[in-house]
């Protein structure tokens, strides 16, 4: 077992080392303004990252990202449950839900900016959008596979509406949930670059724009680099909250 | 003096199908009835119907001299699927009864200990449902409803799902639990021999509509235990309900193979 990791990890890593190798060489056969170098690029980090361009752009678009996801899961997560719960709310607005998991969000992006113009507000709203219907989705899909036997289990014990939702529905629920959360983690990311660029520009997305304006190619792609970095890291804690909370489903926890 | 479980008239429709009806029961403080019937009988909807989950379309149940309108406090069920809650450990389960009563956090660790204890669970407190074989689930729904004290225990075919030397094992352990603390108890079961090892009355279920069919009155000695298998009166009456609900089973499967 140690051995075959052993092996897995000096797979990736020169997997990872040969992907850093053929940037650089992509870099160095063709013009600066098409595709720079990776040192060059992490030249440029270096830079952006000394002046606190990239601190206080990536933190304005953190901000964003997690204001958007934040309201996605505060609303997504428990109105899926409501659904669940009310039969004729959800019939009232299943089909409305699953018309706008389907449109592509961009394609709401102008709409929104003459509804709303530009500013903090739209671009929470874009972010939101683009992340509330996995969580919504999941969560009504987990909350109404709840087995009606352990509804019934509490109810024998007497349990109230509250406690159902405390021991019972939620729990059940939590790791589809999560499963939701973690799609919106990454449907969040690319919300919050398409506000940045369709609506005012700001943050890292303004940094892509502007190096791509100024044939800034070194700096564009360190903005690109933060990014996925930042949504590498999202989904990895996605994926450990979602394994914690299905432990009892028999996941290794 | 009134018995605690009285059901009178007792009858159930779901939509065209009308599942039992005319049902009489009355259940004394210390007394066990098994209720006997082929599957679709209508045995787990009764019990759902004594534990107040259901109404009757016909008659009235009343528990303790009150009529009944909802799950009561001091009546609890186990269930034939077990009904375990998946995210909760063993100790968990078996306190969830005791959360929903309001019991102080000292008083749910000291109980749910102690029946955790009585069911022979001692040392899978931390255990996930997933993690342990059927038969101790099934120990751990018994002390969940244990744990409550109730006065009326409900029991649904609560062997059915577990293999036949846990059923035999857990049928003895139940017996010996039911003595140290003698409550009513209504026992649902397909099995003949558990049954009449179980019950001080047998009720049997049969027909469509169902009815009860016959009331056997056991007779058999208590404390019972292995040896009550070798009774000569336990042969017999194992012989005579199987008799009363064989017979017409023979002739319909007959039917429907001609
Ligand atoms: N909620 C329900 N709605 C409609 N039919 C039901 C419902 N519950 C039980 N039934 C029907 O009632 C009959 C008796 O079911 P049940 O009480 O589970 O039988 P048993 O426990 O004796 O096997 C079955 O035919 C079953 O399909
Ligand atoms: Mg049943």
């Amino acid at each position: 077992m140690p051995r075959r990791n052993w092996i897995l990890y000096a797979t990736m890593f020169a997997s990872l080392a040969l992907g850093a190798a053929a940037w650089e060489l992509a870099g160095h056969l063709t013009s600066d303004a098409f595709w720079a170098p990776l040192s060059t690029t992490l030249k440029s980090l270096g830079e952006v990252v000394h002046n606190g361009v990239l601190l206080r752009q990536a933190a304005s678009s953190f901000e964003l990202y997690l204001t958007g996801l934040a309201l996605a899961v505060v609303v997504g997560a428990p109105f899926g449950v409501l659904l669940a719960r009310i039969t004729w709310l959800r019939v009232a607005l299943e089909d409305y839900i699953m018309m706008l998991y389907a449109t592509p969000m961009v394609a709401l992006i102008p709409f929104i900016l003459s509804m709303m113009g530009f500013g903090f507000a739209p671009k929470v709203l874009v972010v939101f959008l683009f992340a509330v219907f996995p969580v919504l989705y999941n969560t009504v899909e987990g909350a109404r596979s709840v087995r009606p036997e352990l509804i019934e289990v509490a109810h024998s014990f007497r349990s109230g509406e509250w406690a159902l939702w405390r021991d019972v529905m939620i729990p059940y629920t939590l790791p589809f949930a999560m499963t939701g959360i973690r799609q919106a983690i990454a449907r969040g990311l690319v919300g919050m670059v398409a506000a940045e660029f369709f609506l005012s520009p700001s943050g890292l997305g303004q940094m892509i724009m502007m190096g791509s304006q100024n044939f800034d190619t070194a700096s564009m792609l360190a903005a690109i680099l933060i990014m996925v970095l930042l949504g590498v890291g999202l989904m990895d804690i996605g994926l450990y909250l979602e394994k914690r909370f299905a432990a009892w489903r028999g996941y290794n926890p | 003096m009134k018995p605690r479980i009285e059901v009178r008239g007792a009858g159930i429709r779901f939509g065209a199908l009308q599942v039992f009806r005319g049902i009489d029961l009355e259940v004394g403080e210390r007394e066990v009835v098994a209720i006997v019937g082929p599957s679709g009988c209508g045995k787990t909807t009764l019990l759902r119907c004594i534990n107040g989950l259901i109404p009757l379309t016909e008659g009235e149940i009343t528990i303790e001299g009150e009529p009944l309108a909802a799950p009561r406090e001091g009546v609890a069920m186990v269930f034939q699927h077990f009904g375990l809650f998946p995210w909760k450990t063993v100790f968990q389960n078996v306190a969830y009864g005791l959360r929903l009563a309001g019991a102080s956090r000292a008083e749910i660790a000291d109980k749910a200990q102690k029946f955790i204890d009585v069911v022979g669970l001692t040392g899978f407190e931390n255990y996930y449902p997933y993690q342990i074989s059927g038969g101790m689930q099934q120990r751990c729904g018994l002390a969940r409803a244990l744990s409550v004290a109730p006065r009326v225990l409900l029991m649904d075919e609560p062997f059915g799902a577990v293999d036949a030397q846990t059923r035999e094992i857990l049928q003895f352990e139940l017996l010996s639990i039911w003595e140290t603390r003698p409550t009513s108890m209504v026992f649902v079961t397909h099995a003949i021999d558990e049954a009449v090892l179980m019950g001080d009355r047998v009720l049997v279920l049969k027909g469509s509509p169902s009815a009860v069919h016959e009331v056997v009155d056991v007779q058999l000695p208590r404390p019972r235990n292995r040896a009550t298998l070798l009774h000569p009166r336990f042969a017999e009456l194992r012989e005579h309900v199987w008799q009363t609900l064989m017979a017409d089973a023979r002739k319909a499967e007959f039917k429907v193979t001609q």
